[in-house]
């Protein structure tokens, strides 16, 4: 288990226990982070557990594959450099104390 | 573990006319069970349906003997899986993206709306599921597509014909037929488009799918068109009549709803309640325990979405009713895994954004005066087929 911590768009924390091996969206899912919605349940086709990383864990997560950044293209609120899709970034022991920022809509 | 067991009584006419207390003894009873009619195994709990359609090397879309082939003239990615699928999905997302919907069709659809319930007479009692929603569906999806020239009367014609031929499961010729002219009217009409989309490129999914850097086959552009009408109009158009009925039968939480502008959740609520694609059916590639029986290998298995939005596992034992304001938890309307409703944030703007707000703007006082006299139908797709309302 690893901490993880969740800052919505308006800057309130959670933070959660996330099992490594486990992706962001399910972790998130699974602890009633309700900015993240992962409808498509993983499979990368509908950008609704669009999530931002802070550039320290940017900096560590597995990179993008090119299915992910053309469903990003599709997520609803602004992407950046950090965006992500949730379900696509593995969680790993070297993620402990790291921030996933929250966008403020996925629909 | 258990025998698979089979259910010899329902019939498809049974669940065409009213599923839902069909599906909630299923749930309690017969989980998963073989409807002998038809062959086809239902699974209704929605941890089994979410799981079989996120599970796609077990559930597999690909069914070589649909009746969807004849009636589309190809095999088209409702019935494929893996890259392949993914290759002609992505080709087309892009124009139903929340991007393209905000700049390219937000305003557009908005006049469109406006222009459409304009011309609704206040005062008066109209079929709104005639007069509205099948059209505005229409026309909607005509410009997503980049069809804008075709009539709102041959984008709903050609979407039923479809629909008839993909569930021919009979194989009737007549069907077929029909689907077969239907087929030629729309090739001919995309043949007469290719040159505006090349000279004029837009968001819609032709131009989308024409202009791509690597497109897809010609034969699967026009496949993907057709899906996009069999597949898109029928959705927003039942979508649209079950939140209406949800919510002039229900005046509490149609007050509540108008005062507080709650209509994205008006709308969740209403493809939960009754979805409009009920039911899709999948492929086992070989033998899996569902819940507590074991399934062979190459047996249909049919996902009831429907059912999985009432599960009391989820929605406790008000899950049958229309409740705006009960505890949001994620539904499977637009389904699960990698053949997620590519139309689901489109969806979800159209109707919640600007449909909804725009036509109780004008009609706040919107009645339905007599709901027994709407008639609700439909095993695959379900939605009412008449909405007699009075306009105020």
């Amino acid at each position: 288990m690893v901490k993880l911590i969740f800052e919505n768009a308006q800057g309130s924390r959670q933070i959660v226990d996330a099992r490594v091996g486990d992706n962001i969206m399910f972790t998130a899912v699974s602890n009633g982070i309700a900015e993240v919605v992962g409808e498509c349940g993983g499979a990368a086709m509908c950008a609704t557990c669009h999530v931002y990383l802070s550039p320290e864990l940017a900096e560590i997560a597995d990179p993008k594959q090119e299915i992910e950044t053309e469903m990003l293209d599709c997520a609803a609120a602004e992407v950046t450099d950090f965006s992500r899709l949730g379900c696509q970034v593995q969680i790993t022991a070297e993620m402990e104390g790291m921030v996933v920022h929250l966008p403020e809509s996925q629909v | 573990m258990l025998d698979l067991p089979i259910n010899e009584a329902v019939t498809l006419a049974d669940l065409t006319r009213d599923p839902y207390p069909i599906y909630k003894r299923m749930r309690a009873e017969t989980p998963v069970v073989r409807m002998a009619q038809t062959n086809r195994i239902l699974v209704t709990r929605a941890e089994h349906t979410k799981w079989i359609k996120e599970t796609p090397e077990i559930f597999s879309s690909d069914d070589p003997t649909t009746p969807m082939k004849p009636a589309f003239q190809a095999q088209t990615l409702m019935r494929k899986d893996g890259a392949e699928h993914r290759a002609e999905r992505m080709a087309m997302q892009p124009a139903f993206s929340p991007k393209v919907i905000r700049t390219d069709w937000a305003d557009l659809y908005t006049r469109l709306a406006e222009d459409y319930v304009s011309r609704l007479p206040r005062g008066e009692t109209v079929d709104l599921f005639r007069d509205l929603c099948g059209p505005i569906a229409a026309r909607i999806l005509a410009h997503m597509l980049g069809l804008d020239e075709a009539s709102d009367e041959d984008m709903q014609r050609w979407s039923q014909t479809l629909i008839d031929g993909a569930g021919n499961f009979g194989y009737d010729p007549k069907l077929f037929e029909l689907s077969d002219a239907a087929n030629a009217e729309m090739n001919a009409l995309f043949d007469s488009l290719i040159s505006r989309h090349r000279a004029e490129p837009n968001n819609s999914a032709f131009s989308t799918m024409l202009n791509a850097r690597n497109p897809i086959p010609m034969s699967q552009v026009y496949a993907n068109l057709k899906i996009a009408i069999g597949g898109g109009i029928n959705e927003p158009r039942d979508a649209l009549a079950t939140i209406v009925y949800g919510l002039l039968t229900n005046p509490d939480q149609f007050e509540e709803v108008k005062r507080q502008a709650l209509w994205e959740d008006a709308f969740e609520e209403g493809v939960r309640w009754v979805a409009p694609i009920q039911v899709s059916g999948r492929r086992t590639t070989q033998e899996v325990q569902i819940g507590d029986v074991f399934v062979g290998p190459g047996e249909a298995v049919m996902t009831i979405q429907a059912s999985a939005n009432r599960d009391e596992t989820i929605y406790g034992e008000d899950g049958e009713l229309f409740n705006i304001f009960r505890d949001k938890h994620p539904h499977q309307a637009f389904g699960s895994g990698p053949h997620h409703c590519a139309g689901a944030q489109v969806a979800r703007r159209t109707l919640g954004q600007i449909m909804l707000p725009l036509l109780f703007d004008r009609f706040p006082n919107m009645t339905l005066d007599d709901p027994a006299k709407v008639i609700w139908s439909g095993f695959g797709f379900r939605g009412p087929l008449n909405l007699p309302v009075t306009l105020n």
